[in-house]
């Protein structure tokens, strides 16, 4: 009816966001290591500072990878780092007071306690996950809302749970460390990147992007950010799919609060404090949109890679930490513009 | 030349609040039949539409499908049981592709274990959503291209060639012809014919009412929420539907004669 010699060319193709997005996230990149690269006289990037970076701060990356989800459907959860915390803490409650078990229990002879640390963490998130689709869902508040109160309530049950102290109980170091490859030093090459915790991160991250990008999950995912009314209206069940991106965003921040128990040997209640800030920033840095219906797995990946990145580039410089913050509020703020920007160019 | 009732709906109302949007509506459908309905703004024709699709749930008031009282609860049911809609609003998702809007809710996966997991065939959606598109007479750009780059004309061609390539037994069309021109216009109207011709049940909605006049079989008139008048089509001309839309008539000079 409406004939059109539009065609869809390469061209269109890099000019549309995500194009746009992805390479001015990989010059951001260029431009930072170089930064940090020419003030830490070449030290950075050359040490295993950026592997200690990756391993204190692997769990946002499952935090990221959850929040992408919901923000590209239209929400956002701001209980993500308060349930890590919780989560981590009940694992620990369940590990030490309810199993009596102690951190002289190390090694291999840890696993068994930890799968169910593992467990349990992921559960606790899941119920989090649970009430915060109920409150969006059911008691429909908006997501802002229902995840604050969700971020207050959680991270108060992790102090009163753990008594405001750290519950020390079994773990495995090795779990977090480099894998040792036969014949590498770990000097001169770093496999800080090769952790077990960090490979499973990265098959986390591909996963949940495979079932973003390819399969009817994300699509539900996209359209229920772009247009709810729509997506109801093609008979997608809003409420419940809105229900499975909550869910799985707790169960992720659950994953997150695990891999925050074997990290320091135990369930601390200020583990999570902050991440949720983190989350949003990789989220919006890498190039999703807080309206809903624009976002890229792999953008969040980049966008995290900033963060880790502006991190170890400020520790490497000699920089205070606390500038971390505002780099990192600089950044959000300069994402946003971005997609501003380009939004007013008709870039899509 | 009307076949059976497909769709009848008794005595539906709807509030918005304080609003009463639809006050006791009654009328029936028959199978290769194109119904116009029409009214002034806020008559209540899209509240209408959203209870039928099973987007709003009525205050009161039953639906009879082939006889059989049914309720809907969420859209889908409404979809399932072949009855297709147009939205007078946007009904697509913009940051979505042609085909991913013209297949969502109904999408077709890859074959084997990674189908099961909901792995898309993305390439065979593309190529089927752009035949079907053309095969009710709609030529879009690319099928991958999203929705947000097509012009409002383009946009609103995608929502109808969607409707009626899935249409099994009703199609329901909100003012189908908004921001189409002349030509484009026409061709709506040639699809309304086309999916009489094989015996869907049409609820046609528009302002047009040449459209109204030349497109439909029956004409339902709506004020302030209540079906004022449900008469042949022949039986009205322009000047008397304005004047019944309006309420300065409230009977047909043919039905005075009589
Ligand atoms: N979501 C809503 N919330 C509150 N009131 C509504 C809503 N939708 C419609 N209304 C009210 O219900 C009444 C009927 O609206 P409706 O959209 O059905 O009219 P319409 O006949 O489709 O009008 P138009 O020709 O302008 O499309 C109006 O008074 C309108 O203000
Ligand atoms: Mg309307």
């Amino acid at each position: 009816m409406t004939d059109s010699k539009q065609q869809l060319s390469m061209k269109d193709r890099a000019r549309s966001l995500v194009g746009n997005q992805t390479s001015l996230l990989i010059i951001v990149m260029i431009v930072l290591a170089g930064i940090f690269t020419a003030f830490s006289n070449g030290t950075f990037l050359s040490t295993g500072v950026f592997s200690t970076i990756l391993t204190d701060w692997g769990a946002l990356i499952l935090l990221a990878v959850g929040q992408t989800l919901v923000v590209i459907s239209g929400g956002i959860d701001l209980s993500v780092g308060s349930t890590v915390s919780l989560s981590t803490v009940v694992a620990g409650y369940v590990l030490v007071k309810v199993m009596h078990l102690n951190s002289t229990l190390t090694g291999s002879a840890a696993w068994g306690p930890l799968a169910i640390a593992a467990l349990v963490a992921v559960l606790t998130g899941l119920v989090v996950g649970a009430i915060n689709a109920v409150l969006i869902n059911v008691l429909k508040i908006v997501p802002f809302i229902a995840t604050l109160s969700t971020f207050g309530a959680a991270a108060g049950f992790a102090i009163i749970i753990s008594g405001g102290m750290p519950l020390q109980g079994p773990t495995d170091f090795t779990l977090i460390n480099p894998i040792r490859i036969p014949g590498i030093d770990v000097q001169t090459c770093d496999t800080g990147l090769l952790s077990p915790m960090v490979i499973l991160m990265m098959i986390v991250i591909t996963g949940v992007g495979l079932f973003l990008h390819k399969a009817r999950f994300g699509l539900y995912t996209y359209a229920i950010g772009s247009n709810a009314f729509a997506a109801r209206a093609a008979g997608i069940n809003v409420t419940r799919h809105t229900a499975k991106i909550y869910l799985v965003s707790g169960a992720l921040s659950g994953l997150a609060g695990f891999y925050a128990y074997v990290r320091l040997g135990g369930g601390s209640p200020s583990s999570g404090a902050g991440m949720e800030l983190y989350a949003i920033a990789a989220t919006v840095i890498g190039g999703a949109s807080l309206m809903g219906g624009i976002g890229r797995m792999w953008g969040t990946a980049l966008g995290t890679l900033i963060l880790f990145t502006v991190q170890s580039g400020l520790l490497m410089t000699g920089v205070s930490p606390d500038w971390k913050q505002i780099v990192v509020a600089i950044l959000i703020a300069a994402a946003v513009a971005v997609q501003t920007l380009q939004k007013k160019n008709g870039a899509r | 030349m009307a076949g059976e009732v497909i769709y009848e709906v008794r005595n539906v109302s709807k509030h918005y609040g304080p609003v009463v949007a639809l006050d006791g509506a009654s009328f029936k459908l028959h199978a290769g039949e194109v119904v116009g309905l029409v009214g002034d703004n806020g008559a209540g024709k899209s509240t209408l539409v959203k209870v039928l699709s099973g987007a709003h749930d009525a205050d009161g008031g039953e639906l009879f499908l082939d006889g059989k009282e049914v309720r809907w609860t969420e859209p889908r049911q409404a979809l399932d049981a072949g009855i297709e809609t147009l939205y007078q609003e946007s009904g697509l998702a913009p940051h979505l592709t042609v085909s991913q809007n013209v297949f969502l809710g109904r999408e077709k996966f890859v074959k084997g274990i990674f189908g099961k997991l909901g792995f898309l065939a993305r390439k065979q959606m593309e190529s089927e959503a752009h035949r079907d598109l053309e095969a009710v007479g709609i030529a879009v750009p690319s099928s991958n291209r999203s929705v947000a780059q097509l012009s409002g004309g383009q946009r609103q061609a995608v929502a109808i060639g969607r409707a009626v390539s899935w249409a099994k037994r009703v199609i329901i069309l909100d003012e189908p012809t908004n921001h189409l021109g002349a030509r484009q216009a026409g061709e709506v109207l040639h699809i309304v014919k086309a999916a009489k011709a094989k015996g869907l049940g049409v609820i046609f909605i528009s302002h047009t009412l040449p459209h109204v006049l030349e497109v439909t079989d029956r004409v339902i008139v709506l004020r302030l929420g209540k079906i004022v008048k449900d008469a042949p089509t022949n039986l009205f001309d322009g000047d008397t539907l304005v004047a019944m839309i309006t309420g300065t008539i409230t009977e047909l000079p043919s039905e005075k004669k009589s």
